[in-house]
């Protein structure tokens, strides 16, 4: 058959319908190969049925196109790996979640920071408050070293001798500072051994005729002005000066036996 | 129209894009089809998505060096449709239907709608005689094989062929204009 009797058949019609065997079919193809103007013709046939039937369709609703797609894109992300859309790498998310993390990563060190700092100034201001408390004590004992010192230098005060006694203490001394116009005296206790456990030393002022001892008081934490350095006030008037030894809390009498140290005020 | 091959085998590499296009240029008329046959509006559209969706999933069985891209998705769209007026659920609901052709589905719409070649398309249908109204039903709306159509119109196979011929024309002279 040549092309025109091929077209004027109606062989294209079915072939274009779908109405031919497969036999039918290939033979066509073979005459539209050998043929260029049966392509067209074919073109044609098919234009022209689906102008009719698309005037046959009643409206279609674009929602259909949307049920299709959704019903290919996850058919397609299930089964291969072969969509384009699965190579696209979202930089936008990741960007996100790395600037995140970092933020969150910035705003732990500096809370870390901040509470190693406030440690530290913490630290700083009890070890500012130590110091401040040795600086006073330091300034007050200077002050109570430079009354000492005054007192010691003063003409106010008499210096007395108390020597051991041989029969009790003969290695023990003691040193009393006496300002005999206001009443005041320093006994240095430096030279005296220390006191045995529940003992405590007694200082006695003395009247020598007759010998009459009164109580100045103990030598212990409440009369103590620096180490060894003790005050005494508002006691008789003395012509010397005796030390004991005496149970806690001190004595009546002094208790002669136990008289470490005993010194006479020199006269004028 | 020549077959637009290249977004044929786009879609065969799985390009959503292009089976869109390839959709846009195809849907209404094989919806006209399916419509022919299901003659329901609801089921029509579920047709013709679950056709597209065929189509998409076996595109790879179509081959562009062999037959026309139509042809095999409307073989594929009719088969669908066909395969639903069998279900039981469509017997049911459809089993007092009148007798339709496209004809009388063209026919039905008013003037006012405004696809390609509205009026040229019923003045077409209006001449047509009713053996070529058959002939056009059968092998391109039902899809009949031609012996089975020459068997139902009791024709000679020679005579469909050419009656077919004669009978679509007319038609061409739209599509391409007066030569």
């Amino acid at each position: 058959m040549n092309e025109e009797e091929i077209i004027a058949s109606g062989i294209l019609e079915l072939y274009v319908c779908g109405s031919l065997s497969n036999d039918d079919i290939r033979e066509v193809e073979i005459a539209i190969d050998k043929f260029p103007n049966l392509k067209k013709e074919v073109e044609i046939i098919e234009s022209s049925l689906i102008t009719l039937a698309e005037n046959v369709s009643p409206p279609l609703s674009s929602i259909v196109w949307t049920y299709i797609l959704n019903a290919i894109s996850s058919g397609t992300n299930a089964d291969s790996t072969t969509g384009t859309n699965e190579k696209t790498f979202n930089w936008a998310g990741v960007t996100g979640w790395a600037a995140a993390i970092l933020l969150l990563g910035g705003l732990f060190w500096v809370m870390n920071q901040k509470n190693t700092l406030e440690e530290k100034v913490e630290f700083t201001t009890t070890e500012n408050t130590e110091l401040e408390d040795q600086l006073q004590n330091s300034q007050q004992e200077l002050l109570e070293t430079e009354n000492v010192l005054a007192v010691l230098r003063s003409d106010d005060y008499n210096t007395v001798i108390l020597p051991g006694n041989d029969a009790v203490a003969p290695e023990a001394s003691a040193k009393v500072f006496y300002n005999k116009e206001e009443g005041i005296a320093y006994i240095d206790a430096k030279s005296l051994p220390t006191p045995p456990k529940g003992k405590v030393y007694q200082v006695w002022s003395l009247i020598l005729e007759p010998l009459t001892p009164s109580s100045m008081g103990l030598l212990e934490g409440l009369s103590a002005v620096q180490t060894d350095l003790y005050k005494f006030e508002k006691f008789p008037i003395a012509e010397g000066f005796g030390i004991t030894l005496e149970p806690e809390g001190g004595s009546e009498t002094p208790t002669l036996s136990q008289l470490y140290v005993l010194g006479t005020v020199s006269q004028p | 129209m020549e077959q637009p091959d290249l977004l044929i085998l786009q879609m065969q590499e799985n390009n959503e894009k292009a089976f869109e296009r390839l959709y846009t240029m195809y849907s209404e008329a094989i919806h006209g089809v399916i419509y022919s046959i299901v003659l329901e509006e609801t089921v029509a559209e579920e047709v013709l998505q679950d056709t597209f969706i065929k189509i998409w999933n076996n595109s790879k069985a179509y081959d562009v060096k062999k037959g026309r891209f139509f042809t095999w998705i409307l073989n594929i769209a009719r088969n669908t449709a066909i395969d639903r007026t069998r279900s039981k659920s469509f017997k049911n609901t459809k089993k007092n239907l009148p007798t339709t052709n496209f004809v009388d589905i063209l026919t039905s719409y008013d003037n006012l709608n405004s696809k390609t070649n509205a009026i040229g398309i019923k003045k077409f249908v209006a001449k047509l005689k009713p053996m070529c109204i058959s002939i056009i039903e059968l092998l391109f709306f039902k899809g009949y094989t031609q012996k089975d159509a020459a068997e139902e119109l009791e024709i000679p196979l020679g005579t469909l062929k050419t009656r077919n011929r004669n009978c679509l024309r007319d038609l061409r002279w739209l599509v391409i204009g007066p030569q």
